[in-house]
């Protein structure tokens, strides 16, 4: 069933690579192994390969610039992360890049079996067109919630820090999620959405790659932030609380970033930009184009 | 131990980090490492030091000397200038606007001149996540002596005596909300504090969070003491997540060193914290409704009485305090109830924090005795108008619950008595400044528009009545007002105070009635001229150039995005009319004041569309 696939195995390590290429290639996988970020560009370059197994530490370039560069180049590729530091937030940043799943480093064959095998059922499963009714979530993003929500189980009145943490994990916090978070809990779905609408820090909708959020605190108003905001939605063409046709961008309003001496302040993503005037904005946008 | 010949305190709060700061201690470094200096000037990266317009800043101890507005360019001539050559590097240097003169010590700057420091006595001073530089600056004394010395009927009548209130807002006195909480009794009572700083305009929580995390906690192991909890909690906004890492960095140092857990300093009194991230709702500055949110649910208020003191957070007795209130406990405690009575006024003892901002030229935090004149705080520290030929008109203090200040009471003491007095209340204490450029029916709309959205629903007058109200701003701003129309909103406003169920529902309507209050001429002229005075409104102006006071520099012409302007070299230029957007563009860009604006003009674009 494999041969159709090809991997590639991104690892300083030589003992991963060949043990990866053992397990794998018994089991019938296409494998291919490469010391560097570096030369598995290059490779990248010649040909597409339908999975990436990458590090995340390595000398030069790392896994994260890696992913980074496959997102941009070859968006079709499958990302699986194999990492000796499975902390929270390194993850997080890789989930946010679109990974499907990771290995923990030191892994048995069997784990890296399991792991592959939804990663090529993943990658075979999703359809090249972008505009999908309903999109699966990777199992990666399945177990970190898991995870979360094993962690609060039991902890009286953990309803709104499970939906922080998971909508960080997903990016937002679409109904399947949201049973999934209740039945979690022991609540009722209805509860749980009765939460998630009543607080604007969560959002049903998906955000784009950046997110970019307007202030509209009294400091920024009386400054004119509606004009910084008119042209972001002229230039984008979108309405606040939309996502851009490419899926670039997303636009929201926030009432206060407590940041009113820069006002008016426009946030996106982390970044936080002070004294904006419309002059500013096709600047800005450009550097996130 | 290394010998350290200077201290870089960088200021890293969110203003400057967004200014630049870590660009420019990069830099910093690497310059230092390169002129060998790296071993003997050390860089600190401190909390907000309140300064924000002039970002990034920096003070260099031991001298004090104020360095502002640093780049990256600069670093080089600094590092020569200050390090090496041993003088200030006049560039950088803080200068009296009209003068030209600089100065270079932060203390003889009037923005920091007029200032007491005791929310924010660590302020820029300490690097925010060490708990030794806390401590080295008499942190914990306060929370050991009453841990060890005093009984919790003690540390109330001190607090009590302080005359201190509550500083998120209503001013409810801090001692006595303990009193009542010490006096119910329970198995189990919790100390809350409230980080979700919901006001617009407002920042010193966080503020003092950022940059001082550890008097917070100090302040509640007090409180808790006080009222017999076990249990806290700090309710924080998401938004902050540098306040959240400090916090819990403050947290986890205090547990390890035994400040917070079992039998504290070796007492026999115990209590641990934990941080609830708010999930952003500006009803949640309510205290019931706050709890309502800790317990995972919708934070809705509800009616009081219980009050929280006897059925608080999980139905057991609660005191929910305001960031700012609990940084100042301990040196309350550590320096007598006298000592914080020096400050202030009989009924509004002490300082409180400022959060100035707006059409003001020196935006920032600002700690000053209560009972100063408003016009030191606006001129002397604020510096004035940031566009000096713009008149002052108004100072909106309270948010979205308070109202606006006109030019004709800007003398007034600044106490919770005389700003209620004038229709705003002290809130948790954002001054935002408007200039003559403001329209205040706009302003009005712009704080229902929040109310009306932030409205929680349970209660009817406040969902429909918010609603209501803004539907009739709305129909004023853009020429649809009716004679009557503001008998009604007054008439409105009245009902809704008087039977919404929380504060957010009853302080609603106090942007419109204090607008109406001082400005009713600028609702009439909306409602009967169609004109709106500011060219805020656009469907209620028009725009016209003064043939004397044109130049004909062109600046409008370049400026219009409908090229409605015509005009060549030395022909005073003109608007065609019907090619006008009242974008407001021109106005802006004209340096000579030729831009007139008018009421609206009627369809054909002729005559003025108000009533003759």
């Amino acid at each position: 069933m494999a041969d159709d696939l090809k991997i590639l195995v991104v690892d300083d390590e030589p003992i991963i690579i060949r043990s990866c290429e053992t397990v794998l290639k018994s089991e019938g996988y296409n494998v291919e192994g490469t010391l560097s970020a570096k030369d598995a560009i290059l490779k990248m370059e010649q040909r597409p390969y339908d999975l990436v197994f990458t590090d995340l530490k390595m000398p030069e370039v790392d896994g994260i610039t890696l992913i980074r560069w496959i997102k941009q180049k070859r968006p079709d590729t499958g990302i699986v992360i194999i990492t000796g530091y499975p902390s929270q937030d390194t993850i997080k940043d890789a989930l946010e890049l679109g990974i499907i799943d990771y290995v923990p480093k030191p892994f048995t064959p069997s784990v890296l079996l399991d792991v592959t095998q939804r990663a090529v059922t993943w990658v075979k499963g999703k359809t090249p067109v972008v505009h999908k009714e309903k999109e699966e979530l990777p199992p990666a993003m399945i177990q970190e919630m898991d995870r979360v929500i094993n962690q609060y189980k039991n902890k009286p009145g953990s309803s709104i820090p499970v939906l922080q943490r998971c909508q960080e994990i997903v990016g937002y916090l679409p109904p399947e999620v949201q049973k999934r978070i209740a039945k979690g809990l022991n609540m009722t779905p209805a509860e749980i959405h009765s939460i998630v609408s009543f607080y604007s820090y969560f959002t049903m909708k998906p955000r784009g790659d950046h997110n970019i959020r307007i202030c509209l605190g009294t400091a920024c108003y009386v400054k004119r932030v509606e004009e910084v905001l008119n042209k972001i939605k002229e230039g984008l063409k979108i309405d606040v609380g939309e996502v851009t046709e490419d899926k670039k961008f997303s636009l929201e309003t926030v009432r206060c970033l407590g940041a009113c001496g820069l006002a008016p302040v426009m946030v996106i993503d982390e970044e936080t930009y002070g004294a904006m005037n419309p002059k500013k904005v096709p600047e800005i946008l450009k550097e996130y184009a | 131990m290394e010998k350290i010949r200077a201290n870089l305190l960088m200021c890293a709060g969110t203003g400057c980090v967004a200014s630049g700061t870590p660009k420019v201690k990069a830099a910093l470094q690497e310059e230092l490492q390169k002129r060998g200096l790296a071993d003997e000037i050390k860089i600190v990266l401190t909390g907000c030091n309140g300064f924000c317009a002039e970002g990034p800043v920096m003070l260099v101890y031991p001298e004090g000397i104020f360095y502002q507005k640093l780049t990256v360019d600069e670093v080089p001539k600094l590092v020569e200038e200050h390090f090496l050559k041993g003088r200030p590097y006049e560039k950088l240097l803080y200068k009296e606007p009209e003068k030209k003169l600089s100065i270079p010590t932060m203390n003889d700057i009037p923005f920091f001149k007029h200032q007491v420091l005791r929310v924010l006595r660590n302020k820029g001073l300490i690097d925010p996540e060490s708990l030794d530089e806390y401590i080295a600056r008499d942190g914990y004394m306060a929370a050991a002596m009453a841990l060890t010395q005093m009984t919790s009927a003690d540390i109330i009548k001190c607090i009590k005596d302080s005359g201190i209130r509550g500083r998120g807002g209503a001013g409810f006195p801090t001692g006595l909300k303990w009193e009542f909480a010490s006096k119910s009794q329970a198995d189990q009572k919790y100390m809350l504090c409230n980080g979700d700083e919901g006001d617009p305009g407002a920042f010193m929580d966080r503020s003092v969070m950022e940059a001082d995390p550890h008097s917070v906690i100090e302040g509640m192991i007090i409180g808790a003491k006080a009222i017999g909890a076990s249990k806290g909690v700090i309710y924080v906004r998401a938004e902050y997540p540098l306040a959240v890492k400090r916090l819990q960095k403050a947290i986890d140092d205090c547990r390890e060193r035994g400040l917070l857990g079992q039998n504290i300093l070796g007492s026999d009194f115990s209590f641990d914290l934990e941080i609830y991230l708010g999930a952003g709702a500006f009803v949640c500055g309510e205290e019931t409704a706050l709890m309502r949110s800790i317990e995972g649910k919708r934070g809705m208020p509800r009616p009081r009485p219980p009050f929280p003191a006897h059925k608080g957070l999980w139905d057991k007795p609660s005191v929910l305090n305001n960031v700012e209130t609990l940084a100042q406990i301990a040196p309350i405690i550590l320096h007598g109830a006298d000592w914080y009575k020096t400050l202030g006024t009989e009924k509004s003892t002490g300082t409180k924090v400022f959060a100035l901002t707006g059409d003001i030229k020196n935006v920032g935090l600002v700690e000053v005795p209560m009972g100063i004149p408003l016009r030191t705080i606006i001129y002397d520290i604020g510096g004035g108008m940031k566009n000096k030929k713009k008149k002052f008109k108004a100072v909106q203090m309270g948010g979205p619950s308070g109202g606006c200040i006109p030019e004709s009471l800007i003398d007034i003491p600044v106490t919770y008595e005389d700003v209620v007095k004038t229709g705003a209340i002290m809130g948790s204490g954002g001054m935002v400044v408007m200039d003559e450029d403001t329209c205040m029916v706009s302003t009005a709309k712009f704080f229902l528009e929040f109310t009306a959205d932030e409205s929680c629903g349970k209660c009817t007058p406040c969902r429909v009545g918010t609603r209501v109200m803004l539907d009739m701003l709305t129909d004023i701003t853009e020429g649809l007002g009716k004679d009557g129309d503001i008998e009604r909103l007054q008439d409105l406003s009245r009902d809704i105070i008087a039977t919404s169920l929380c504060g957010l529902g009853q302080t609603a309507p106090n942007p419109i009635l204090s607008t109406i209050r001082y400005f009713q001429d600028e609702y009439e002229s909306h409602i009967n001229e169609h004109w709106c005075k500011a060219g805020i409104c656009r469907k209620l102006s028009s725009f016209s150039i003064t043939e004397d006071l044109c130049k004909a520099c062109g600046a409008c012409l370049r400026a219009c995005p409908q090229k409605a302007i015509v005009g060549e070299k030395k022909v005073p230029h003109r608007i065609i009319q019907e090619l006008c957007i009242q974008c407001r563009t021109c106005y802006d860009s004209c340096k000579f004041g030729a831009i007139k604006i008018g009421p609206a003009l009627r369809k054909d674009k002729k005559e003025p569309a108000g009533k003759v």
